[in-house]
């Protein structure tokens, strides 16, 4: 089944329209004087016959002369010259029609008056059906159109899951390679000096790459998880850093169970090293917060900045992308607002010498969701 | 031969001692934590080879490079180190400069070791590869923020912003930032295609002007006009130049 005939409920309303409309051809022709039955006999399965005919065959002619693609004129030309075929034909049934209902009526019912349809009915019955496949052809390209913008809208956002599929694999797989060479650097001089130390490493990076290649796009994980992930990500920096890179994590109990989007924290962290303390000569630290209030859950990360690289060139350094693998904060900001909407956001600046991103997300936990 | 390792990771310059050790002629004369400490050893110790790590905080390897005075004809050896860095990479192919991929091998050490002998017996080439790579990491991010200066054996570090105007003296330019003059040794026009142009106008044949420390524009003479800027100094501003500054302002 094919156009207004896809489905029962379209199907359904053009009939009942077709309906009235064959009502109200009987009612104009009981107001000419003819029979009030015999005009029903005669329009309601006309009507009804050609609902199906221009159902059918507008939706092909449609189907053939695309709106927006076929020139103007060709569509005109297609519709009106179908149109004027189908009206011709629909008159031809027309007088059959009506000469069979006088051979019934004559058989049956001699004393019941008959419509015989004389040549200014005929012709007000052709106008009639032109103007009616017209509408027909007008409701098919609706339809259309409908459809069009529909399948427009799934695609768009089959899309744009695989866009955020396609990020989570990026954030993932595209760990900051200066990170990944300079680990393994640093387990080439720990191989001599401190081969505990080196064995130590290893297990570490193993342990972080396990943890971030396992992830999925979709799947929440718990701020503890999070955390064991920056947590890890951070003792390897420390080797590399030595001295020079602090580290202070705090999370309240009751906010480890709630559930973010994974690798929501890992790269801010990455950035607090990498342009925070990376550029800094003096030892600095990195501080990650995180409590619940209420039924928010809020994350601070910030870590100290050089106090020579001043405050504008600080907040853009810290906050560009370096196309090295440097993960904006902008992309934080935006996965929050596809996961969360309005009820999400993430704000950073500059205060007291240090590098400051906030985030703030409605706090759920695994249970609370099953639950609610 | 005298060596220097500079790197801020303590690991990675024990990785290279390590392996230099191994060389009985090698002398490690200084290792160096940051760059401002890297254009001072390289200044007072004059090193035949400086291991030279690119990513550092404050001043990274080219930078250092540039303040030590890339392709003198008395200068060091360079063997750049680096963990990841595509513009650098690309650079050094180019420019056939002797690199090291962290983590490395004794060997590939070893090679860049027997290059860096084989070139200084050549003797005093100056590096015209070098400085190439040098200016093309000082333009690789866009227009300069800061203006950075050997002052002896010291570093300074100039914001842009902070510069009122910059006057041309023979091989050197005085770069003028909030009533302290600097000497550097660059020639203006070199300087002019690094700074911000929205930010920097050439106003004279020897002198470019931060447009913002402008206070106002006066007549001098009959074709010519002066700037009077910020801190008092007037700078003198040719027919050229202040069609440019029209231009710029609007």
């Amino acid at each position: 089944m094919v156009g207004v005939f896809a489905n029962w409920r379209t199907a359904r309303l053009y009939l009942l329209a077709w309906l009235m409309l064959g009502l109200l051809l009987a009612a104009m022709l009981a107001a000419g004087g003819a029979g009030l039955a015999a005009s029903l006999l005669f329009a309601l399965p006309l009507a009804l016959v050609y609902a199906y005919a221009t159902g059918y065959s507008a939706y092909y002619v449609c189907r053939a002369y695309p709106l927006g693609q076929a020139p103007a004129l060709a569509i005109g030309a297609g519709i009106g010259l179908s149109a004027l075929c189908v009206a011709a034909l629909w008159c031809a049934m027309g007088v059959a029609w009506s000469s069979l209902l006088a051979a019934l009526s004559l058989a049956l019912a001699p004393e019941t008056p008959m419509l015989a349809p004389a040549a200014p009915l005929l012709a007000s019955m052709f106008g009639l059906g032109v103007i009616l496949y017209g509408l027909s052809a007008a409701v098919n390209y609706l339809m259309l159109e409908s459809d069009r913008v529909r399948r427009l809208e799934t695609q768009e956002l089959e899309s744009r899951l695989m866009a955020r599929d396609a990020e989570l694999r990026m954030l993932r797989t595209q760990v900051d390679p200066h990170f990944l060479f300079n680990s393994l650097n640093s387990i080439s001089a720990l191989t001599a000096l401190d081969p505990p130390g080196a064995r130590a490493m290893t297990l570490q990076l193993a342990a972080f790459f396990r943890h971030s290649l396992g992830l999925q796009a979709g799947r929440k994980v718990t701020l503890d998880a999070e955390l064991a992930l920056v947590r890890n990500f951070l003792a390897i920096e420390q080797v590399r850093f030595g001295e020079r890179l602090r580290v202070e994590l705090d999370a309240t109990p009751d906010a480890l169970p709630c559930l973010l989007p994974p690798m929501l924290l890992q790269p801010l962290a990455e950035n607090a090293v990498k342009h925070g303390i990376g550029r800094m000569l003096e030892p600095g630290t990195v501080r990650i917060a995180a409590l619940r209030a209420g039924s928010m859950l809020r994350i601070v990360v910030e870590n100290d900045v050089d106090p020579a690289i001043g405050d504008n060139v600080g907040d853009n350094a810290q906050h560009d992308e370096d196309g090295a693998g440097g993960i904006g904060l902008d992309n934080v900001r935006r996965r929050l607002a596809a996961d969360y909407g309005h009820e999400a956001g993430a704000h950073w600046g500059r205060e007291d010498g240090r590098f400051r991103v906030a985030i703030v997300l409605p706090a759920q936990t695994e249970s609370e969701i099953r639950c609610g | 031969m005298r060596v220097i390792i500079v790197d801020d990771e303590h690991l990675a310059r024990a990785v290279l001692r390590e392996h230099l050790a191994a060389h009985a002629d090698v002398t490690i004369v200084a290792e160096c934590a940051n760059g401002f400490e890297a254009v001072k050893a390289i200044g007072e110790l004059a090193p035949d080879l400086v291991f030279l790590d690119i990513q550092m905080p404050k001043l990274d390897g080219f930078e250092v490079v540039e303040l030590a005075g890339a392709g003198k004809a008395h200068g060091p050896q360079y063997v750049f180190v680096t963990a990841y860095d595509r513009f650098a990479l690309r650079a050094f192919e180019v420019h056939a400069i002797d690199y090291l991929l962290k983590p490395f091998a004794r060997e590939r050490l070893d090679a860049a070791l027997a290059h860096a002998r084989a070139r200084l017996q050549v003797a005093d080439a100056p590096a015209d590869g070098l400085q190439a790579v040098v200016q093309a990491a000082a333009a690789r991010h866009g227009p300069l923020e800061r203006v950075l200066i050997r002052d002896g054996a010291r570093v300074q570090v100039v914001a842009s912003s902070s510069i009122d105007y910059i006057e041309a003296q023979d091989d050197y330019v005085a770069i003028c930032a909030g009533g302290k003059r600097w000497l550097k040794s660059q020639r203006l026009a070199e300087l002019e295609t690094l700074l911000d142009p929205q930010a920097f106008l050439r106003v004279h044949r020897s002198y470019i002007v931060n447009v913002g420390a402008i206070e106002r524009i006066e007549p001098a003479g009959k074709d010519s006009h002066c700037a009077l800027l910020r801190d008092g100094t007037r700078v003198p501003v040719s027919r050229s130049g202040y069609a440019r500054l029209r231009d710029l302002i609007g």
